[in-house]
């Protein structure tokens, strides 16, 4: 109460204020261009963030389908990869090795030889692979699996059938059999 | 004629906002209902829509023998199914016009490409339904194909299947896994190492579905098995199936086995066995023969154990390979009711040394031999070399073979003395093998090895450690012993069909007759086996044949080319050079 004494008597200070509130006024009209501005700056903004939003999702949405599509394509890769790879598992399995090396007339040699650089010798008795019991026997062991099998070998089995003559067998060394010669590395025919 | 009256606009008005002011405020409660009160509900009811669980599966490891060739593996088969209730005419652009291909073209051409008769197709795809399975496990190539024809009607189920590669080779030791989830072998024993654990995706998709961006992805992740690698030489395990394979066949045996060890590290270089089941179509064999025998079967092995009671008496001290035996055709056990034991064939009584009763085989003169020591430190000894306890590789099923107890023994002389000569006993094939591992390997029985081990990474496998293993026998009776077989194969009657030329070997025979559980009576036809060591000047391999029933070989001469022919093999794949020491010269007469 008492502060309201204080205060009612002074009119000349109130019209002095209202003055001073005309002239606040122009200076608030002045004050509202920036906050117009930053409205401006912060709805344009928004709008840019929107459209970027809108742009990155785009391209996001476009990833994806990229992702997809290469996802696809590594799904086609791996398959192509396990058709190949059964393939030459096949081609590699001892049981197409072993038709194959039959096909072809292979003999394995009982009568291993070594020779041993460091002490200059020959270990066993060279002996060519002639013998019957070597011959590589035609496959015994199942392999249900083995659906590829080497081609273009009958030509070979043929030609060794046919023509003895170029058997291993029949053929002589131009230098000679290769003889142990007492267990000393042979020299070379060639100088 | 009627007039609008124009009332109170300001009234109307009011009406207006009011009206509007419930709409929004129905809107509004309906707002609150979906987006709050239910909303958990509806979000999860359109998640359950969009979201797809789907399982990522955990490939199985492979396989391996001891060079990294695979052995078992794992891949993807498809499952060809088709909705009967949409099947129909299919667009075709041929030559940029578009074509309907009708449904008995398309049948035709999915037939030829799944091996089947347009006919079965057709009896498939007719119906109503909405699923028909053409056909089970189409291999890759067949489901790339059948993709190409685009046929809307067809879908495909990607399986993985496990397959092996080579087939029967070590099938018995592989095992297989049957679609019902039945398991042998390796597949077997180590299955923990080798399953993987199967991941989940869970993700939302759009109509055409295509992941949505945004859409919350939980991955558990998939955990591929790791991979086993065995002590097996796919190659010499392929040679020695073959020629075992040959064998059984002209033998006309039930079966054969022939095992292959390292002398110096017990590692199995290769198992095999005939019949050979062939894991990838397991039913073409009968239940029986496809068990991994080498470890499961086990069966009196005669003769071979003759080297053991030997051997016995050489550590024991009572006996050396000079020994002079007296060995008539036939003999009573001591205090056995008159039980007679005879040679294989008909002979005036014999002075052989005990080099001469192995390379004859001579049971009489065995069982003068092995009667010097005295019963328990025999049955000891039968321990020590691995009789009656399994093995540690401790493979699926595997047998123990039978040794009797000491009771038994004590109450029974015969068991006492025929065990001299390997019956009353038996053996599985891995015994048998180890027990000459022991004898070339100075007298230390090693553990078998057949697995190195479990690793993700293949480069990282290492050899597996050898553990430290039993001196049966000292360094010199195993010594002795050996020049004793190697006598065998040098003047034995059936002993010298396993001699490789340039390399000295030596090797036991065995014919075994096989008790019939019937009669207990022992009758042919035989187990005949032929277990060898080479080089006998710094033993590097064993190999133990045995063809089990052998009917057209009565002897064990039917299984003694086998052996050489492995052994060559064996030789010849290590780089073995000839040997270039004498051959030892132990009299076999005195």
């Amino acid at each position: 109460m008492s502060s309201i004494r204080l205060t009612s008597p002074s009119r000349p200070a109130q019209r002095m204020a209202r003055a001073q509130l005309r002239s606040v006024s122009v200076a608030d009209r002045r004050s509202a261009k920036p906050s117009m501005q930053i409205m401006v700056l912060i709805s344009i903004s928004a709008l840019a963030i929107a459209f970027a939003n809108l742009v990155l999702h785009i391209l996001t949405s476009t990833a994806v389908y990229e992702l997809a599509d290469l996802q696809q394509q590594k799904k086609e890769l791996t398959t192509t990869t396990q058709i190949i790879a059964e393939e030459v598992d096949s081609l590699a399995s001892q049981q197409n090795l072993s038709n194959s090396a039959q096909k072809l007339g292979m003999i394995a040699n009982a009568n291993p030889v070594f020779l041993s650089i460091e002490e200059q010798k020959v270990y066993g008795k060279p002996t060519a692979a002639l013998n019957t019991e070597g011959r590589v026997a035609r496959n015994l062991i199942a392999n249900s699996v083995m659906t590829e099998v080497s081609t273009g070998l009958n030509a070979s089995v043929a030609s060794t059938d046919v023509a003895p003559a170029t058997n291993v067998a029949n053929q002589k060394s131009p230098v000679g059999q290769v003889i142990s010669n007492g267990g000393v590395i042979p020299a070379s025919p060639t100088h | 004629m009627t007039y609008l009256t124009p009332g109170d606009p300001a009234k109307r008005l009011r009406w207006v906002i009011l009206a509007i002011l419930a709409l929004v405020a129905i809107f509004a409660i309906r707002l609150i209902d979906l987006q709050i009160i239910q909303a958990d509900a509806i979000n999860a009811k359109s998640y359950e829509k969009r979201a797809v669980t789907r399982t990522i599966p955990a490939l199985r490891g492979q396989i391996l023998d001891v060079n990294g060739e695979v052995l078992a593996k794992t891949v993807f088969r498809y499952d060809i199914n088709a909705a009967p209730s949409k099947v129909g005419p299919i667009n075709r652009k041929i030559s940029g016009q578009t074509v309907s291909v009708p449904v008995e073209q398309v049948a035709a051409e999915i037939a030829a490409i799944l091996e089947m008769t347009p006919e079965e197709v057709v009896q498939k795809i007719t119906g109503t339904g909405e699923y028909s399975q053409i056909k089970k496990r189409a291999d890759a190539s067949a489901y790339r194909k059948l993709v190409s024809l685009d046929v809307p009607w067809l879908y495909f189920d990607p399986v993985a299947e496990r397959i092996y590669p080579n087939g029967a080779v070590a099938g018995n030791i592989l095992g297989f896994i049957t679609q019902s989830g039945l398991m042998e072998g390796i597949e077997q024993q180590y299955d923990k190492c080798l399953a993987g654990v199967d991941g989940e995706e869970t993700f939302e998709r759009g109509v055409d579905g295509i992941k949505i961006p945004s859409s919350v992805i939980t991955t558990k992740k998939s955990a591929p098995g790791k991979n086993v690698r065995l002590t097996i030489d796919a190659d010499l395990q392929y040679f020695a199936q073959q020629i075992m394979a040959s064998t059984v066949s002209y033998l006309r045996a039930d079966w054969g086995t022939a095992t292959i060890i390292e002398v110096e590290t017990g590692r199995i270089l290769a198992a095999a066995e005939a019949p050979s089941v062939d894991p990838n179509d397991p039913g073409k064999l009968d239940a029986d023969d496809r068990r991994a025998r080498i470890f499961q079967a086990a069966f009196e092995p005669g003769s071979t154990l003759k080297t053991i009671t030997a051997a016995t008496v050489i550590e024991t001290g009572l006996g050396t390979p000079n020994m002079k035996v007296t060995a008539p055709y036939g003999m009573i056990i001591p205090k056995s009711d008159g039980y007679k034991v005879t040679d294989s064939h008909y002979h005036p009584t014999e002075q052989l040394t005990m080099t001469g009763v192995l390379a004859e085989s001579s049971n009489t003169g065995i069982m003068n031999v092995g009667k010097v020591v005295d019963w328990k430190t025999r049955y000891s000894f039968l321990e020590k070399f691995g009789l009656g306890k399994r093995t540690a590789i401790n493979f699926p099923g595997e047998g123990s073979g039978l040794l009797n107890s000491t009771d038994e023994w004590s109450r029974d002389g015969v068991k006492r003395y025929v065990s001299m000569f390997g019956q009353g006993v038996s053996v599985t094939p891995i015994q048998s093998a180890m027990m000459y591992q022991a004898i070339g390997n100075n007298g230390v029985r090693l553990n078998p090895i057949l697995v190195d081990g479990c690793e993700a990474d293949v480069e990282n496998f290492k050899n597996s450690e050898i553990k430290p293993g039993v001196q049966v026998i000292s360094e010199s009776s195993a010594a002795q012993t050996l020049s004793m077989l190697e006598r065998v194969v040098e003047s034995g009657a059936i002993g010298k069909y396993g001699a490789i030329p340039g390399y000295r070997v030596g090797a036991k025979t065995g014919t075994a007759q096989i008790r019939d559980e019937n009669t207990g009576k022992y009758a042919g036809p035989y187990a005949i086996s032929y277990f060898g060591v080479a080089p006998i000047e710094d033993p590097k391999y064993v190999v133990a044949v045995t063809a089990f029933k052998s009917r057209t070989v009565g002897s064990s001469l039917g299984v003694a080319g086998p052996f050489k022919k492995i052994m060559q093999q064996v030789l010849r794949t290590y780089r073995v050079p000839p040997s270039n020491s004498k051959t030892s010269d132990l009299p076999l007469n005195w």
